[in-house]
């Protein structure tokens, strides 16, 4: 288990996941969070970083980041209201 | 007992290969059927069929096994259920759609709105030979516009704030098309590569990316059959409410182009798209001037 950045409240990996679960986890993880707080989600490219950014701002939360982590990728997403 | 076999086909009710025996071709729109039709087509498929229905590739549900004397009761009933006859021959047919902006977080355009528009302004419509129309709400095309005589297909025209851009490069790692890259900071459209798809509108983290309009994009010409070729894109960004303006021109330029027998495609491959395009857009001011 990777530790989870000051910024962030929590953090999920997703690298082993396909879709739908990619999703599934990145919003069952953002349910136990408060509205405001941060999760950091490690992803890969190609499939899973075109849809859960887009997932995720189209059910109300904020990216707040989108940075390259060698083969991966890493977001923070802002829970919304 | 003569049988006017044109006149049924007319209303959906297909000839099988065994004597006396119909195929009860239903009318879907954009493949949704209620709960309470679907109670209706149970209890028609018991009654009057052999307890089964068939589905069609184009959403349409079949009753097999109707007996040509219970014409009169199966259409009687039908109208009580609420539920209506297709058809078949030279004819408009069913328009299918995909779910659409309802369900589906991938659509730009409202397709099951447009396809109940074109439904009802066009199904059943006599015309040359048979003649299929088909809506997708985005490039995904899950419906298969472009197998259709007339396609409409969703799309967005990205416009980009740069004053909003972080630089993430979201856009430029997920667009299906690659033609976003980035340069510098900042990411640099191809717009001759773009397939108005949208995921960098429905993806860009601070909205620097935005709908500058959203349309359909219009096919013609594709079937399926023996000869199978897919519709080829003559307009892009059709409105909403142009879709039914957009297909009786669509008609109307293949009447003055068609030869006997027919289909847009053959039309297509006679006298290529262009002139197939400009007949159908340029008609009009055609018949403006004749006057």
């Amino acid at each position: 288990m990777r530790e989870v950045t000051a910024e962030a409240k929590a953090s999920l990996d997703i690298t082993n996941d396909v879709c739908p679960i990619t999703f599934v986890k990145t919003k069952l993880k953002l349910e136990e969070l408060e509205p405001g707080e941060v999760l950091e989600v490690i992803l890969k490219s190609g499939e899973p970083l075109a849809n859960v950014p887009r997932s995720a701002k189209q059910e109300g939360h904020k990216i707040l980041k989108v940075e390259q982590q060698g083969e991966n990728f890493r977001l923070l997403i802002r829970k919304g209201e | 007992m003569s049988i006017d076999y044109a006149e049924l086909k007319k209303g959906g009710f297909l000839k099988q290969k065994q004597s006396g025996n119909f195929i009860m071709r239903l009318r879907t729109v954009g493949g949704n059927l209620t709960a309470e039709q679907l109670a209706g087509v149970t209890e028609l498929a018991k009654k009057y069929g052999r307890g089964y229905v068939h589905l069609t590739t184009r959403q349409g549900v079949e009753i097999p096994w109707v007996a040509l004397e219970n014409f009169d009761g199966i259409r009687n009933e039908m109208k009580k259920l609420n539920l209506l006859p297709g058809t078949c021959g030279p004819r408009i047919r069913t328009v299918v759609s995909c779910p659409g902006t309802d369900v589906c977080g991938f659509a730009l355009m409202d397709s099951q709105r447009a396809a109940a528009t074109l439904d009802e302004a066009f199904f059943g419509r006599e015309v040359p030979i048979k003649t299929k129309i088909g809506v997708s709400g985005c490039p995904n095309s899950c419906s298969k516009p472009q197998e259709n005589d007339i396609g409409f297909k969703g799309a967005v025209e990205p416009a980009f704030n740069p004053e909003v851009c972080t630089g993430c490069g979201l856009c430029a790692r997920i667009c299906p098309a690659k033609a976003l890259r980035m340069v510098g900071d900042k990411p640099e459209i191809d717009r001759s590569k773009c397939i108005h798809e949208g995921n960098c509108v429905s993806s860009c983290p601070s909205d620097a990316w935005q709908a500058a309009r959203r349309g359909f994009h219009l096919y013609v010409g594709g079937k399926i059959g023996r000869f199978p070729q897919l519709g080829v894109k003559i307009a892009e960004f059709v409105p909403e409410e142009e879709l039914v303006e957009t297909v009786e021109k669509v008609l109307a330029g293949f009447r003055v182009l068609a030869r006997k027998g027919e289909r847009i495609a053959d039309v297509i491959n006679r006298v290529g798209a262009d002139v197939f395009r400009r007949t159908v857009f340029e008609q009009e001011e055609k018949t403006e001037c004749a006057k």
